[in-house]
């Protein structure tokens, strides 16, 4: 587990960053399990609604919703495949993503290819790698502010 | 950047406008008040939920589901609308959604400000006068875009605003007992209300010191041709009727920090409702629909658990589901 700034990033994972996505996606037998990561959940606040409204998604695509403090931001697809399965339970109660990120799943894909082969230069997994990702992301934020 | 000073427009292109600068990711500042007046609920809300629609209907008010977050508000002539559409990677313009605000609505605080009322921001996204909210707003993303949406009360109809609003009789009066505490208008701070042009003006000169020279912009033909396109989109029952997730119980939300929340709960032979009014975030008052339906005891005693925690609509229904079950056993 690498921990930067409080937030935890389990390295039993992949990171997807392209437009700032912070979404992260777990290979389990032939599905991705997807959701959101621990920088996200920090700076995004309680999230108050989460819609997944697509089946067919696209790499970058967005493929549902997700609402905190008014505000509502896109969720993008990580991979080109079929959305199998939607946990309910955190579509239901999204506060369950702010409390455990990483055991809260959004939606699981069916990918049409490989996805963490570690070609995509928007998929980290490389400790060194993450540590300079969200470090430039906080950096980012602290100068938005 | 561009400004948009469009005066008053029909209802329903003051929603298009933005919506269709931004999905032509086309940056700007749209200022403009509706014709007639409309609910607008946010992306997540669903107007079954949300809206009484026979006295919408009764009352010419028009219904729209926008692309962004936030509650039902009633919109008309007596607002200003301010929408800000920017790149999302634009510098400067921060995902963090209270950064967003804080930073965005800053304009807006100094066009009251010289108006003569002393505002100030309320996080996340209020604009508040003595503790009274004047302005709401709501924000997200649209297409590659970030939209600041919100708007002026000049002069506020409470009583509509609550009608408006699919909710018990009891629920609405006590919505509108809590606007009077809780809201005010331009009028009832300044004793009239500045003429518009002059209002737009301020905002205008405020948000050029924020993003730099702005000069006006006309909406052309294909800002044109990307309305009439939403307009069919966000006009279709696909659309307005696209389920979300269904909530539990009504929440309604007053200003930042300060809700009333209704749920109710199964009793013994049917059921009954228990409104919780919030403020500052803790539960402050807790009424029965039905007080006999609950023993005296049973009823101190909820009231003695509840007060003062902080708002979290499940833990409530929780804690009453466990004291309810608890006392049938």
């Amino acid at each position: 587990m690498l921990e930067i700034n409080g937030m935890n990033f389990p390295l039993d994972r992949v990171y997807y960053t392209r437009d700032g996505a912070h979404i992260w996606l777990k290979q389990e037998d032939d599905l991705i399990k997807i959701g959101m990561d621990a920088f996200l959940v920090e700076y995004a606040g309680y999230l108050t609604f989460l819609t997944v409204n697509e089946s067919r998604v696209k790499v970058g695509e967005s493929i549902g919703s997700f609402e905190s403090a008014k505000f509502v931001s896109r969720l993008y697809s990580p991979a080109d495949g079929e959305i199998v399965a939607v946990n309910d339970e955190v579509i239901k109660n999204p506060r369950k993503i702010n409390e455990a990120p990483y055991e809260s799943w959004i939606f699981a894909v069916k990918a049409d290819s490989a996805v963490l082969d570690g070609e995509s230069e928007y998929l980290l997994d490389d400790e060194e790698k993450i540590v300079k990702w969200i470090s430039e992301e906080i950096k980012k934020v602290e100068e938005d502010e | 950047m561009k400004y948009y000073n469009l005066g008053e427009i029909n209802w329903k292109q003051t929603q298009l406008i933005y919506h269709a600068l931004a999905q032509l990711e086309m940056e700007g500042l749209v200022l403009d008040s509706p014709d007639s007046r409309y609910v607008s609920l946010g992306l997540h809300q669903d107007p079954r939920d949300e809206i009484d629609f026979e006295y919408c209907k009764d009352n010419d008010i028009g219904i729209f589901r926008r692309e962004i977050g936030g509650g039902t508000v009633l919109l008309d002539s007596r607002q200003v609308f301010f929408n800000l559409i920017l790149k999302r990677n634009r510098d400067g313009v921060s995902r963090v959604p209270e950064n967003f605000f804080r930073k965005f609505l800053r304009p807006v605080t100094r066009a009251l400000k010289e108006l003569g009322m002393d505002a100030e921001y309320r996080p996340i996204c209020d604009l508040v006068i003595n503790e009274k909210k004047i302005s709401g707003n709501g924000g997200g993303e649209i297409g590659y875009c970030r939209v600041l949406a919100g708007g002026i009360m000049l002069d506020f109809d409470r009583e509509m605003m609550a009608r408006a609003l699919k909710c018990s009789g009891p629920l609405k009066q006590m919505y509108i007992e809590h606007m009077k505490i809780n809201l005010t208008t331009v009028r009832e701070e300044l004793g009239y209300i500045p003429p518009k042009e002059k209002i737009c003006s301020l905002l205008i000169e405020k948000f050029s010191e924020l993003l730099g020279p702005m000069t006006e912009g006309t909406i052309d033909a294909a800002v044109f041709e990307k309305m009439k396109e939403l307009d069919q989109h966000y006009s279709s029952d696909r659309w307005m009727y696209q389920r979300g997730v269904k909530q539990l119980g009504r929440e309604i939300k007053v200003k930042e920090g300060v809700y009333l929340f209704y749920h109710a709960f199964a009793i013994p032979g049917g059921e009954t409702g228990i409104t919780f009014e919030i403020s500052e975030e803790r539960i402050e008052k807790i009424s029965f629909d039905e007080p006999h339906n609950f023993h005296p005891i049973l009823r101190n005693e909820m009231e003695k658990k509840i007060i003062g925690l902080n708002y979290d609509s499940r833990k409530i229904i929780d804690i009453v589901c466990t004291m309810i079950e608890k006392n049938n056993n």
